[in-house]
Formats: structure tokens, sequence, C-alpha cells
């Protein structure tokens, strides 16, 4: 039984995993809790449509739900679901033979924003109008560059989470947003968008 | 809410539990315990590299007339070089694969582990370590060729000018050697150089660096001692080894 979102609300992301390993119902309410957002991230990164996103997050809850007993404390739950789901996403885009056939995507315009943030550097005013070749420059690029792109900005995640999420060293990660950066920016000139 | 109902329902339909904790920290402890090993085994290993480094006459490679390269990559202890290398390698693979060892970027890793296993392996080594595991590999494994062996074999080469063994008589500038082939050889030393700590006595090991005069005669032109030390006990005997 799918608990109530006011019982939810009430709870921690700890609270919750530690409820749900003395009842089922609980787990719910982390699903629920993240459920849009992993979804979004998964059409992110694979391009499936939104049956395949809640099929492999349906997996992924189910690998979640296996390992809960090896959640460390140590980490941010979302840094651990998001993981757990990265590696299931990634896992089913090697598998399937239809990856990028389709690439009609939800889109969120705080991408957009990263391009005009000050604090992202590199890239300065982008158009509005434009979203769409922006939208299909992310596409081109290699899943470790579009990765961290998406975890950064669209996820809004630290360097150390990214780093939690992917299993890499933070040095890593920045050197790889700056060079994701600088490969999206080489593809937008391209495409005739000036983003220095 | 669809989502989650069909997740709940999979679950409890499948029967689905949680794996146990005690597996995740078995797994956990098994990782550690990998990784202390490989550090270890990488001490030891570089401890005896040091030991064999100590107790290898790298000077001989000046008195070669040819092949230096072929004769100076024949005195390293390769097989304890390589055992080091896999230790080290085994250690970073582990911590790697422990929950935070993916903070640590591969060249830290690298760094870290080689200092471990060079600190400890030092330790060890100044401690008898590295000799004592050497002559246990000696004693134990007979394809394993010991330092000790390996230093025979090197200075056993009268033809390329090494000679060594243990005296029988000295006077006057000629002495009678026993090599460690236990063939009887005539030595003249008069015009050579004698290391200061050797004594010329009786069953002192030595080694000789000079050329060939004739049937088991031979020139000393340098003579040192055959541990580098002297190896006379308490009792003024010379020591067996």
């Amino acid at each position: 039984m799918v608990l109530p979102k006011k019982i939810c609300d009430e709870l921690n992301d700890l609270q919750i995993i530690e409820k749900s390993l003395i009842e089922l119902d609980y787990f719910s309410c982390l699903f629920e809790r993240y459920e849009e957002r992993l979804l979004h991230y998964i059409k992110h990164i694979t391009h499936v449509p939104n049956e395949e996103a809640e099929d492999i997050l349906q997996e992924s809850f189910i690998n979640i739900w296996k390992n809960l007993n090896a959640f460390d404390t140590s980490l941010k739950t979302s840094s651990w679901i998001f993981r757990i789901v990265h590696n299931q996403a990634i896992s089913t885009l090697r598998k399937s033979k239809s990856f990028g056939k389709n690439k009609k995507l939800e889109w969120k315009e705080s991408f957009l924003d990263f391009l005009t943030d000050d604090t992202s550097n590199n890239f300065g005013e982008l158009p509005i109008d434009k979203e769409h070749l922006t939208r299909e420059i992310l596409e081109q690029l290699p899943l470790p560059y579009k990765e961290v792109l998406v975890l950064k900005f669209l996820e809004n995640m630290s360097y150390d989470d990214i780093s939690d999420v992917l299993k890499i060293p933070e040095g890593t990660v920045a050197t790889r947003i700056n060079r994701a950066k600088k490969a999206f920016a080489k593809l937008a000139s391209r495409q005739g968008i000036s983003i220095f | 809410m669809k989502n989650a109902t069909n997740l709940i329902e999979t679950i409890k339909k499948q029967g689905l539990k949680p794996v146990p904790k005690w597996y995740f920290i078995f797994k956990k402890a098994m990782i550690y315990l990998v990784f202390f090993s490989a550090v270890v085994l990488g001490a030891l290993a570089f401890s005896v590299v040091l030991f064999s480094i100590q107790q290898t006459d790298f000077n001989i490679l000046g008195h070669l007339t040819h092949s230096k390269l072929e004769f100076f990559l024949s005195l390293l202890p390769f097989a304890w070089m390589l055992g080091l290398l896999m230790a080290i390698s085994l250690s970073i693979i582990s911590l790697r694969q422990s929950p935070k060892g993916y903070k640590f970027a591969l060249s830290k890793l690298i760094g870290y582990n080689a200092a471990i296993s060079i600190i400890l392996g030092t330790i060890i080594f100044m401690g008898g370590g590295g000799q004592q595991l050497e002559n246990a590999f000696a004693i134990h494994l007979s394809l394993y060729e010991s330092m000790q062996e390996k230093k025979v074999k090197l200075w056993s080469m009268p033809d390329q000018g090494f000679l060594s063994g243990q005296i029988i008589t000295a006077q006057n500038g000629d002495l009678k050697l026993l090599d460690f082939n236990k063939q009887e050889w005539s030595i003249s030393y008069k015009q050579a150089f004698v290391a200061p700590i050797v004594l010329l006595e009786n069953g002192e090991k030595i080694k000789i660096i000079g050329k060939v005069k004739g049937p088991h005669a031979f020139e000393a032109a340098e003579i040192r001692p055959w541990d580098g030390r002297s190896l006379k006990n308490h009792n003024g005997v010379w020591d067996k080894k």
C-alpha cells in the first residue's frame, strides 16, 4: 500500500529507509519523493520515451530496495539513489538497440540558465529562441560530458555530489565539466550559436 | 501514485527482500583485508628489494669490459620488484573498491600505496626482516635463486676477473684460496689493493678482482671482504655464513 503524502512528508530520507526495512509500504515515500526528478534525469541521459524511463526507474528502485542495507549514511540519500538510477540507466542504454532513436525529450529551461549564469563561466548570453539547437547540441555530446552537465546544471548538484553519483574523484568532475562546456561551445559555434 | 503502487506490488509479489546487512559488512571487511594484506606483502617485497640491493656489488660493473647493461639488469631483483608492483596494484584495486575509494585520484592512490609499502618495507628491512624472508625463500623454494647463490655465481668467474672463497693460508703476498666450487687457487696479491677491513686470516671469506695467470693461479688487483664487513664473531672465529 502506498502511504499518504502527509505521512511521508513528516519523515526525512534516512527515517524512510529505516522504516522501510521494517514496513515495506514506507518505501513508496522514497519513490514518490524522487520519482519526477529521476524520470527527468533518466530521459536526459538516455533519450528514452516516458514509458521506458518509468521501467528503468522501477528496476532502479527494486535495486535500491535490495541494497537498502548497504546505504552509507556518510552519503547524501539523493546521491546514493541517483547513483543506482544512473547505473541502471547506463546499463539499459548499453543493452538497448533503440538507443538514440527517440530524442523527443521534455526540456527544462534551467539548463539554459546555466548558459547565462555568471558562475558557470565560459558561457555568455544565449537567446532563448536557440533552445531547440541547444538541446540538440547536448544530445550530441558524449555520455561522460552529457552526464556531468545534466547533473551540474539540471540537477543543481555540487561537485561532491556528482563525485558520489558517478564514483569519480571531484577533480575529475571539475575537469570533465570544463571539457564538456568547451565541447558544448564548439558544437554550438558550428550551429552558429555564439556563447562566448 | 500509480508507479509507486506498481513498485510496492512488484516487490511484494516477487517476495523481494533487502540483502542482509552482514553481507555488506563482510564484503567491506574482505576489501580491507585484501588491502592490508597487499600493503604488508608490498612492504615485505620492498624490504627484500632493499636487502638485495644492499647485498649486490654494483661497483663490479666498473671492472667489466663489455655488456655492462646486461650485467646490471641481471643483478636487479626482478622477481621481488615484480612482487612489489603486483602488491601495490592489488592494494590500489582493493582501495578503489572501498566505500570512498573513488574519491582518490589514481595518481594519489598510487602515491599513497607506494609510500606506505616503502616506509613499512624500510622499517622491516632495518629490522632484518628482508634478509630473513630472503633466506626463508632460499631454504624452502628449490627454484628460487637466493642473493647468496647469485653472489657466489657472480664472484665465481675467474675468466672474467672475479674470484671468491675462503682463505686457507696467507703469507708474504701469496695466499691459498678454496673457492666456493671447492677448487684451490694460488693467489698473488703483492700489487693488490687490500681493503683495510680484510685481515687475510685463515678461514676468512674474501672476494677478489684480478686476472687468471695460469691453471688455478690468479693475480689479485683488489681484495675485499666477502660480506662487506668483518664476520669474525666474539670468539675470534670466522662465521660460516
